[in-house]
């Protein structure tokens, strides 16, 4: 212990010797930043007796709060989801004009000989389409018949030719072509003027990713 | 001969047993000569490539009496089975009302204001129609000249050249000889742009070819080494163009599949016809 200057304070301390050094060693280090405290005569103040090793700032934190807002995006999108309309197929959906009982036909009786020509006719459609059939079969069969025997012969002759001709075309693929009309395509033909309006309806349903 | 050694000396031992292959095959009449390269240096055929070029219909072929019939039953039975449409619904009202105003002339008086009468509609619609002129079917079959590509415009047509072999003139598929160092579609490739000058664009109907034929020659052209050729056809389908003008004028011809007998010598022609769709 040694003498103090500006010990105005009388410090009432009834614990043991060290703890009168330590509370004196603490009231030097208050009597420093007098200029800072509210009230200068206070004791509880002086010592700080709450304090606690200082916490440090948890990174954990943004995380927390990242996890909470994609919860409620989820549930936000959740709800979007289960509120939406499957895309109507419009040529499922008979329009209401066509159920009026006043549109069906007269129920006409069939002639005997009207039902016989049918009957004929369609056998004689089958038997053609048949024929038909075995044409384009023997047709088909001969081409491919004609390939093969083509590619044989390549590979008698030459090997690398033979490789080259059973490669892949990556070029014939995808392949257009307009088919045949009932008249050819006019030369000078001008089309009539006007605007085109598309009135398709159009329906959309939004993607949600998972 | 060695047989063919069974190490990994991959190269040797496949030509090796190419060539057995090769003897085995019954093509006694060729003299082999043993070079493992391609045949086309030491074989006695020479190898052509040539390009069957098809130009696809532009229009459908006329009904047979049988479709027509049945083309015709169809539309009857789907008429049966159908529902009025609202021309018909309109058409149905307006033959009562007229019914109704004959039966008493002076008990509704609401016709002062016109009305389009169903009739008058369809008079309408069928004036419009004699107005318009489609393409004419038929063209240049009148003239039958068979180096115009509009002539039949319902079949496929090939395009068929005069060539000559030896001292002869034979109508054949434009050919040309195979270079090596490139693939026999491209030489057929290379046959369509000289015919054409590189004005006529052809889609190719994959690498493979579709037919062959294999002919000796006339004595007269036969050398030592050389006996005949292999002609490899590839299919291709007309997109734009025709033959280039610069030919001359009886050295092409389009011909579809029943006037090939007209051109092609038989045995030829028994070749390439098995390969060419009748339509």
């Amino acid at each position: 212990m040694g003498d103090f200057e500006n010990s105005h304070v009388d410090l009432a301390v009834t614990s043991s010797s060290y703890t009168w050094l330590r509370l004196l060693g603490t009231w030097q280090t208050q009597i420093r930043d007098t200029h800072q405290r509210a009230s200068l005569l206070s004791f509880w103040e002086l010592i700080p007796m709450r304090a606690e090793p200082l916490r440090k700032k948890k990174k954990v934190d943004p995380k927390k709060d990242q996890a909470v807002k994609d919860r409620l995006k989820k549930r936000i999108r959740r709800l979007e989801k289960a509120s939406q309309e499957l895309i109507p197929i419009e040529d499922f959906i008979t329009p209401v004009k066509f159920l009026d009982e006043a549109r069906h036909r007269p129920h006409m009786e069939l002639l005997f000989e009207e039902g016989e020509r049918r009957a004929l006719l369609l056998k004689k459609w089958s038997l053609y389409k048949q024929r038909e059939h075995e044409m384009e079969r023997d047709a088909t069969r001969s081409m491919l018949e004609a390939q093969q025997e083509a590619l044989q012969e390549l590979r008698l002759t030459s090997p690398e030719l033979h490789e080259a001709a059973t490669k892949r075309d990556p070029s014939l693929f995808p392949f257009e072509r307009k088919g045949p009309d009932y008249t050819p395509p006019v030369s000078n033909y001008q089309p009539p003027e006007g605007r085109y309006h598309d009135i398709t309806k159009v329906y959309t349903q939004v993607e949600f990713k998972r | 001969m060695a047989a063919p050694v069974r190490r990994p000396l991959l190269g040797v031992a496949r030509d090796w047993r190419r060539f057995e292959g090769l003897w085995a095959s019954g093509l006694g009449s060729r003299s082999l000569a043993l070079a493992a390269a391609p045949s086309s240096s030491g074989s006695p055929w020479r190898l052509l490539g040539a390009l069957c070029l098809q130009r696809p219909p532009l229009v459908s072929k006329p009904l047979t009496p049988l479709q027509e019939e049945m083309a015709a039953l169809l539309q009857q039975v789907e008429i049966e089975r159908s529902l009025y449409s609202d021309h018909e619904l309109r058409a149905l009202s307006e033959a009562q009302r007229l019914a109704k105003k004959k039966a008493d002339p002076y008990d509704e008086e609401d016709d002062e204001r016109k009305i389009l009468l169903v009739q008058d509609l369809e008079d309408a619609w069928e004036q419009k129609f004699l107005q318009f002129k489609p393409g004419a079917r038929i063209t240049a079959d009148k003239k039958n000249d068979r180096t115009s590509l509009q002539r039949k415009l319902d079949r496929n047509l090939v395009l068929l050249v005069k060539e000559k072999l030896g001292d002869q003139d034979v109508w054949v598929l434009p050919q040309a000889e195979w270079q090596p160092g490139e693939t026999l579609r491209g030489t057929a490739e290379r046959t369509l742009a000289t015919l054409s000058e590189n004005n006529m664009e052809a889609k190719f109907l994959g690498n493979a070819p579709c037919g062959h034929y294999k002919f000796k020659f006339p004595q007269a052209m036969r050398t030592e080494s050389i006996l005949g050729a292999k002609v490899f056809f590839f299919k291709a389908l007309l997109l734009t163009g025709d033959v280039s003008q610069a030919r001359k004028k009886d050295s092409h011809v389009w011909v579809s599949k029943e006037e090939l007998g007209d051109y092609l010598k038989p045995k030829y022609l028994a070749q390439v016809r098995r390969f060419l769709l009748d339509l």
